[in-house]
């Protein structure tokens, strides 16, 4: 009889425990990840480097966004985030639902650094706007205007809050963007480019690692 | 009957709570509709935007230029919701917040945990004032008990289930736990007043609900049909961690047993099913003070002290006391006679 209702105990605790979960699995069930990271999708200007730090270190309370006076950075709000990419670095279950990215090809980054401020946690925190390292350009020379002899542009050049050291025509009077060690991946290049295929993105630095 | 009461500030609180809970969620909205407005304002967008949005832009304009110089940078002064905020320059965080981030990270980070000091230090004295008188998703779950009560009286059928408080305590353990082996806060995305917040922020300044507007009816109709306000009671992990830092709270409500007459009404009126009639608060009480209001000979008040007082026994203007001393009664007659 006592291992009877030892086992009952068992299994009432069990089932409790699983029952505590249903709330956390709920939310996973409503918000999976997206498989691999959407192109041009960045974490804002003084993210911590390692994106696993970074997601840990989100509590998602969006002052981020709340200060932003472009209103360039947007929410995982509708999904997990992107946890596809990676996958070691990432505990079980990981989601980052409700932190924050920035997705240059819609609005860009004005690099005014309002964001970095306000981060209650580790997760921004202020960076001098040469040192901010959100991403680097890239261009496709085989679609850029100026770059298949398509006509003059410098869009992106013009644009560019950084300077010569980030992006830089090839030769003068001649418009081929070339970018530059300078360039810290704000996206505002992407953002003005004329394009509609948007020849110019921005690689994220991202890294699983603590190093960097 | 007594003739006239005299006025007290306590029987008050409870209207006073519902101004502060309106309070904090017409600043949950007011807030991201300032953002909007200030991002138009950085822009120089006034003639760029559409006739809805310079309506929404004049307004706006109307209500902040008596208070800003330059709305781009003033209106920075308040920003952010009850899970973290920033007010003048005082950073204020949840709990909840603090203890999931350390858990999620593995790492005290202490400029941000010491944001949720002021937090903890006013629960350690006051209880779980934050759910009572702060939390905007208590703001809708009272709301929705009202109407789930209202509804009764017609003679609909709403949920009254009954489930074991301790629940909460392991809800939010297994969250800190899963936030440890994921890496990921993941008591933020259960979190009813983190919901709120961030989600009446997407839907005005980001273009709509995300998923946790869903988990958030999902509770409303929880307590709506299989339990009332069964989610702050049985499930909220930050009612659970208010509750533990409270537990000691130093004010808290006591009956005063001269003056109860065991009308049970306290017992009634309390949403989280406490039993004040007999002195039994514990670390649940969110010192709402509904029970204060409602109670007719004014037995019940704020008092400081770190426990509750023992049972005190039928009250002494109630029939139970009153037959069981009739002789103490008579004796008096007879003495006075």
């Amino acid at each position: 009889m006592r291992r009877r209702s030892l086992l009952r105990r068992i299994a009432g605790v069990t089932a409790l425990l699983i029952g505590s979960t249903l709330p956390y699995g709920f939310i996973s069930l409503l918000a999976p990840n997206q498989a691999w990271p959407r192109r041009n999708h960045l974490r804002p200007p003084g993210a911590l480097p390692n994106d696993d730090a970074f997601v840990s270190a989100c509590i998602g309370c969006g002052l981020c966004g709340e200060v932003c006076p472009p209103r360039c950075i947007k929410f995982h709000s509708r999904d997990g985030g992107e946890g596809g990419e990676g996958g070691e670095g990432g505990g079980m279950g990981r989601t980052e639902i409700n932190t924050p990215y920035i997705d240059p090809s819609v609005r860009a980054c004005s690099l005014c650094g309002k964001c970095m401020e306000v981060c209650p946690t580790a997760a921004l925190s202020p960076t001098l706007r040469k040192k901010v390292a959100m991403g680097i350009a890239q261009i496709d020379r085989t679609a850029c205007y100026p770059w298949v002899d398509r006509g003059v542009c410098g869009a992106c050049v013009t644009i560019c809050p950084l300077g010569a050291d980030a992006i830089s025509f090839d030769f003068a009077n001649i418009y081929r963007p070339v970018v530059g060690k300078g360039c810290v991946g704000c996206g505002l290049c992407v953002e003005i480019c004329p394009h509609p295929s948007k020849p110019i993105w921005i690689l994220p630095i991202l890294t699983q690692t603590d190093e960097a | 009957m007594t003739p006239q009461r005299s006025f007290s500030i306590s029987r008050h609180l409870n209207k006073l709570r519902w101004l502060s809970l309106s309070l904090v969620f017409a600043m949950l909205i007011a807030l991201p509709c300032l953002h909007v407005y200030q991002t138009y304002v950085a822009a120089h967008a006034y003639d760029l935007i559409a006739p809805s949005e310079k309506q929404f832009y004049d307004v706006m304009e109307a209500l902040t230029s008596p208070l800003t110089n330059d709305p781009a940078t003033d209106l920075d002064a308040v920003k952010g919701n009850t899970w973290s905020g920033n007010f003048w320059g005082l950073k204020l965080s949840d709990p909840l917040a603090a203890v999931g981030q350390a858990a999620a990270g593995m790492t005290l980070y202490w400029p941000f945990l010491l944001t949720a000091l002021i937090p903890i230090v006013v629960t350690a004295f006051f209880g779980r004032i934050f759910c009572g008188w702060i939390c905007p998703a208590n703001f809708l779950y009272e709301l929705n008990s009202n109407l789930a009560a209202w509804l009764q009286l017609i003679g609909l059928k709403t949920g009254m289930r009954r489930f074991d408080r301790r629940i909460k305590y392991v809800v939010l353990a297994v969250g800190l736990g899963l936030s440890i082996l994921s890496g990921s806060i993941m008591v933020a995305a259960i979190y009813p007043p983190a919901i709120i917040g961030r989600e009446l922020y997407y839907a005005i300044a980001q273009g709509g609900f995300g998923v946790g507007m869903v988990f958030f009816a999902a509770t409303l109709l929880f307590d709506f049909f299989v339990s009332r306000r069964g989610f702050c009671r049985y499930l909220c992990p930050g009612g659970a961690l208010y509750s533990l830092l409270g537990r000691y709270r130093l004010v808290r409500i006591q009956r005063q047993v001269q003056t109860c007459n065991d009308c049970q009404k306290c017992n009634a009126v309390c949403e989280f099913e406490l039993d004040p009639w007999h002195d039994g608060f514990g670390q649940e009480c969110t010192n709402c003070a509904a029970c204060i209001a409602i109670c007719p000979t004014d037995a019940l008040t704020f008092n400081l002290r770190l426990v509750d007082l023992a049972p005190q026994g039928p009250g002494h203007l109630g029939r139970q006391y009153r037959r069981e001393h009739e002789h103490l009664d008579r004796d008096v007659d007879e003495a006075a006679a």
